[in-house]
């Protein structure tokens, strides 16, 4: 019993480790950018097809897929900040949420008649299959891995933002960008940089699913509406409010199912609309983004 | 000589102009389309599409939440005509109440928040009434959706022809035209817009805005009810997606096509995204990829929308 | 009145009465498919297209002295838009017959409207059971499969050759649960028992929790009452978490394109029914195979055949009654039997309208056994109409008049 439930446990992790690295990404676009990122779910999608292409059909192996592809989701993402959601920082915010709908729609489909609808083939790769033998349990070892990877990005992050330059800055736009314009750092640069970043961030997501999920153009929108209840409760703007959270829902997903089947996908929409009644700002998010 | 003093009329008072070409343009219509049947689906998604304007062009309110409003007169009607056999504006007037009276839980839970908070309040509701539905199996038919809706007669007229049909619902839409004419030019629209302009101001002058925007929100979800009551009976079926939250996407991209704040622009977008979506979506493979960009295009460089865009043009 | 005048009302006259028989002779036979062709099954349905118009053409093209009118439709999976376009086909389009409709909301709503307008609809896509059972009408056929028989087949042949202990994972919606009734009843008959069965919401991304509960209770068959996409992650999870070294998975509907789309590793050795594989002996079907390899570079899935076979069938229908009236046309197809490349024979039970033939049971083949392109499957077992479909007494189908 103890083994089964310690192996269901794990499993929650997992699955918050995945919308841990989307939440904070869509978490900080949020809080640097006032944008809803709506094509979020579509850029780990795109990284996840990165993946394939890298591995499947150019035959690199997943270790470059994981170096090269939030890379290169990143640089999409910049692309995507500098020719469209720029034009509409001077108009009401909810016009760029908007945007990334259209662009949510347009990207998925683009995918879809590109590579067709069932998905393609992507299997765990061969150094890290089997289980690892953790003493109460067996656990896949591909699994722990996303789990060490979620690990690594958030505490290199946190590490980035609290000790570097460049980080103390997105932390200071966060706050208060007009501030930092008028110091003369110049805010559209660091806007896209941390668009980019978020936009990473879903395309590791996305590479780290790969061999778990089917791999297929719908992938990202079961993902998305629950990754913005991470974010809601977490703290629009909050990086430790998307990782606390992030676990919360990924348990809450995974033992849910186990007590009350029925309910446990509702339940979490519940929960954002608690969250939002009593405590708009989440667990962790700051006042100021009430407005 | 005569069009210039007609030009300046139509810019000067616009909206009872527009309501009357509009109208004129709704009873041509299903000799317009290519058949009857997707003529009155784009009055029925004109009238939600007013509806939805109400709250989002004149209040600045983004709400995901609606479908839920159009599906619950969808199904309340449904409901009424297949398991009680009710006469048909029975039907109808439940449909359009059950709407109703949810928007006022709904409207006064959710405003408090602003923005896209908001916005995700009226989505964690909609989530929970299309878990409703979906799981209420026997009345609802669940993920079959709820079938065999009957068009009961309306005294000697009967509504299986698809042209009275349109007539019927037309009725109907007009007079929702004509009251969200009142509407709009009374003291209470001109605070919401007002509020829209500047919230503080608004405030600091002394109105009650929380009151204002739940009003504005109960009024949109009526007509909103309503016209989800019409598309069970065009369809004599109501799917479960009608409740789903993405279906107020589309709404949203037929208010902004049409032009959001004007009230009536949003019918335009309703039936030029409507008629595109049959052009395109029967031939073509590429349905979302060109409404994508389109809306996209849209939300970029076509903010006015068609009916703002005509009006400058005029 | 001059002369002039006279002349023109004869020959308005001498028009109308040539006219007349002109607008008064029938229209052409039309034919239309409507099909999911950009949506979720759209790798499997979309190809449908072709094989409706193939068997047009090889039926000669020409009916009642006309050429017949093709039309296809995409309705994306979706309920709501094939609805609109059954009107629009039906009235604007004048069609005789609809086929396909893949989606079982949508079969459902299309039903309806082919029985509001009084014309044919033969649904092949949809696997609904209602559709010769509660919502049977005379207007509406069932083609090549549905719900039971999916169920019912691999379920007795399961219980008979892969143990009697199961596990069922099932999606959370009509037609999952359709599908576990039956199921659960075929294993029921066989003396065997389900051990738990767990609802899964539709588009879950993560079966894990689902799979170690399966995995706890040891059964000797895990059964996933899912498809497409929901099918794959639950399948490649499956995989991962070792589950197959400990049962046999037998899952309700697999076509080739899954396979392609995660690879034969992952459901190699798991089983599933179907109606049809491109190297069953009936006659034609190899010849069909092969125009299809050349076509489309891939071989057909048993969906293909099944609407060449409706489309086939209706049109010698047509001919047989020597018109395009639906309630003729109709009475030549209830109790017929036909031989041809999808079924040999096929059967149109007049009490309920259902299309049987026999079930084939199919085992997915491990990549190393796959030597010819698309030969993803080996026929292990086929099962009888009799057993495969539900007495047509008892499907609560009351087949009225027209």
């Amino acid at each position: 019993m103890t083994q089964y439930l310690i192996t269901q446990l794990l499993n929650g992790l997992i699955v918050g480790s995945l919308y841990i690295l989307l939440s904070i990404g869509l978490t900080i676009i949020f809080g640097m950018l006032g944008i809803v990122n709506f094509a979020h779910g579509a850029l780990y999608m795109l990284g996840a097809y990165a993946a394939y292409t890298v591995v499947g059909v150019l035959s690199g192996n997943f270790l470059i897929a994981i170096l090269v592809v939030p890379l290169a989701i990143g640089l999409i993402g910049a692309f995507l900040e500098t020719t469209l959601l720029r034009r509409l920082y001077r108009v009401e915010p909810f016009y760029n949420l908007l945007l990334t709908f259209g662009l949510m729609l347009a990207i998925q489909d683009a995918v879809r008649i590109g590579y067709g609808p069932e998905g393609e083939p992507f299997n765990i790769p061969s150094a890290l299959l089997g289980a690892v033998n953790l003493g109460i349990t067996y656990y896949p070892k591909y699994r722990l891995f996303i789990f060490a990877i979620t690990v690594l990005c958030s505490i290199g992050l946190i590490v980035f933002l609290e000790k570097t330059k460049l980080g103390s800055i997105i932390r200071a736009g966060t706050e208060d960008s007009d501030m930092v314009d008028a110091l003369g750092i110049d805010i559209s640069k660091i806007f896209t940089l941390v668009f980019g970043i978020g936009a990473a961030l879903a395309g590791l997501a996305g590479v780290l699913a790969a061999p778990v999920q089917n791999v297929e153009p719908a992938m990202g929108m079961s993902f998305l509406v629950e990754t913005f209840v991470v974010v809601v409760i977490g703290g629009m703007g909050s990086i430790i409010g998307s990782i606390i959270a992030g676990l919360i829902i990924g348990e809450t997903l995974t033992i849910g199912v186990l007590i009350w089947p029925p309910m446990a996908t509702t339940l979490i929409y519940v929960f954002m609309a608690i969250v939002l009644l009593i405590r708009p700002r989440g667990l962790f998010g700051r006042a100021e983004f009430l407005d | 000589m005569i069009m210039q003093p007609l030009m300046d009329k139509i810019r000067e008072a616009p909206a009872r102009y527009i309501v009357s070409i509009l109208i004129i343009l709704f009873i041509l219509l299903p000799f317009l389309t290519p058949y009857t049947a997707l003529a009155s689906e784009m009055l029925i998604f004109a009238l939600f599409a007013m509806a939805y304007d109400i709250v989002l062009g004149y209040s600045g309110m983004l709400s995901f939440g609606h479908a839920a409003f159009f599906g619950l007169g969808a199904y309340g009607t449904g409901i009424m005509l297949v398991h009680l056999k009710a006469p048909l504006f029975i039907a109808i007037l439940v449909g359009v109440i059950l709407s109703f009276i949810a928007a006022w839980p709904i409207g006064y839970l959710s405003i408090r928040r602003r923005g896209i908070y908001f916005a995700m309040v009226t989505l964690a509701f909609a989530q929970m009434f299309y878990f409703i539905a979906f799981k209420w199996t026997a009345l609802t038919g669940g993920d079959d959706g709820l079938q065999r809706i009957p068009r009961p007669p309306v005294g000697p007229i009967r509504l299986e022809s698809e042209l009275t049909l349109y007539y019927f619902i037309l009725i109907f839409v007009v007079a929702s035209m004509l009251l969200g004419l009142r509407i709009v030019n009374s003291p209470f629209g001109k605070t919401l817009q007002a509020m829209r302009e500047n919230e503080n101001r608004a405030k600091s002058i002394g109105f009650n805005i929380g009151q204002f925007k739940l009003f504005a929100f109960v009024i949109s979800a009526f007509f909103s009810g309503l016209a989800g009551s019409f598309y069970a009976l065009l369809l004599n079926y109501v799917p479960l997606g009608s409740m789903h939250w993405a279906n107020s996407g589309e709404v949203v991209m037929m208010t902004i096509v049409g032009g959001m704040g004007t009230l009536f622009g949003p019918m335009l977008g309703a039936v030029a995204v409507i008629l595109l979506r049959d052009i395109i979506g029967a031939y073509t493979e590429s349905w979302n990829l060109i409404m994508g960009i389109l809306f996209m295009a849209a939300v970029l460089s076509f903010r006015r929308g068609i009916l703002g865009f005509l009006k400058e043009r005029l | 009145m001059g002369r002039k005048h006279l002349i023109t009302i004869f020959v308005i006259i001498g028009l109308a009465i040539l006219w007349v028989p002109l607008v008064a002779a029938e229209e052409p036979v039309k034919v239309a498919i409507l099909t999911d062709m950009s949506g979720p099954y759209a790798g499997i349905c979309a190809s449908n297209v072709e094989a409706v118009k193939m068997a047009i053409e090889d039926f000669g093209g020409m009916l009642l002295g006309k050429k017949i009118e093709f039309f296809y439709r995409d309705h994306h999976c979706k309920p709501d838009i094939a609805n609109q376009r059954a009107k629009e086909l039906y009235e604007r389009e004048k069609v005789d017959i609809i086929i396909d409709v893949p989606n079982s909301a949508a079969g459902l709503a299309v039903s309806e409207q082919a029985r509001l307008h009084k014309r044919l609809f033969i649904s092949v896509g949809s696997g609904t059971t209602e559709h010769s059972g509660a919502k049977c009408h005379r207007y509406c056929f069932d083609w090549a499969y549905n719900d039971y028989m999916l169920a019912t087949s691999v379920g007795l042949w399961g219980a008979d050759n892969l143990g009697k202990r199961w596990y069922t994972i099932t999606a959370d919606y009509a037609w999952g649960h359709d599908l576990f009734k039956n199921f659960t009843a075929a294993l029921k008959k066989k003396g065997g028992i389900l051990l738990g069965n767990d609802n899964v919401a539709l588009g879950t991304a993560d079966f894990t929790p689902y799979l170690l509960k399966a995995k706890r209770a040891k059964p000797d068959v895990l059964v996933l009452l899912n498809a497409g996409k929901d099918a794959n992650n639950a399948t490649k999870q499956a995989v991962e978490f070792g589950l197959k070294k400990e049962m046999k998975i037998i899952h309700a509907l697999i076509f080739v394109p899954s396979i392609r789309a995660v690879g034969p590793e992952i459901f190699a050795d798991d089983y599933v029914a179907g109606a049809w594989y491109w190297k069953v002996d009936t006659p034609g079907a190899r010849e069909f195979a092969d125009r299809w390899l050349k076509k489309f570079g891939h071989r057909p899935n048993w969906m293909n055949p099944a609407n060449y076979s409706a489309t086939l069938q209706y049109l010698e229908a047509v001919k047989r009654a020597g018109t395009k009236d639906p309630e003729a046309v109709i009475k030549q197809l209830e109790g017929h039997t036909f031989r041809d490349l999808f079924a040999s024979p096929g059967y149109i039970r007049a009490e309920d309208h259902m299309q049987v033939g026999k079930a084939y049971i199919f085992r997915a083949k491990k990549a190393k056994e796959i030597k010819i392109k698309d030969d993803c499957f080996e026929i292990v077992g086929t099962i009888p109409p009799e057993q495969a479909y539900m007495d047509p007494n008892k499907t609560g189908c009351k087949m009225g008049g027209f």
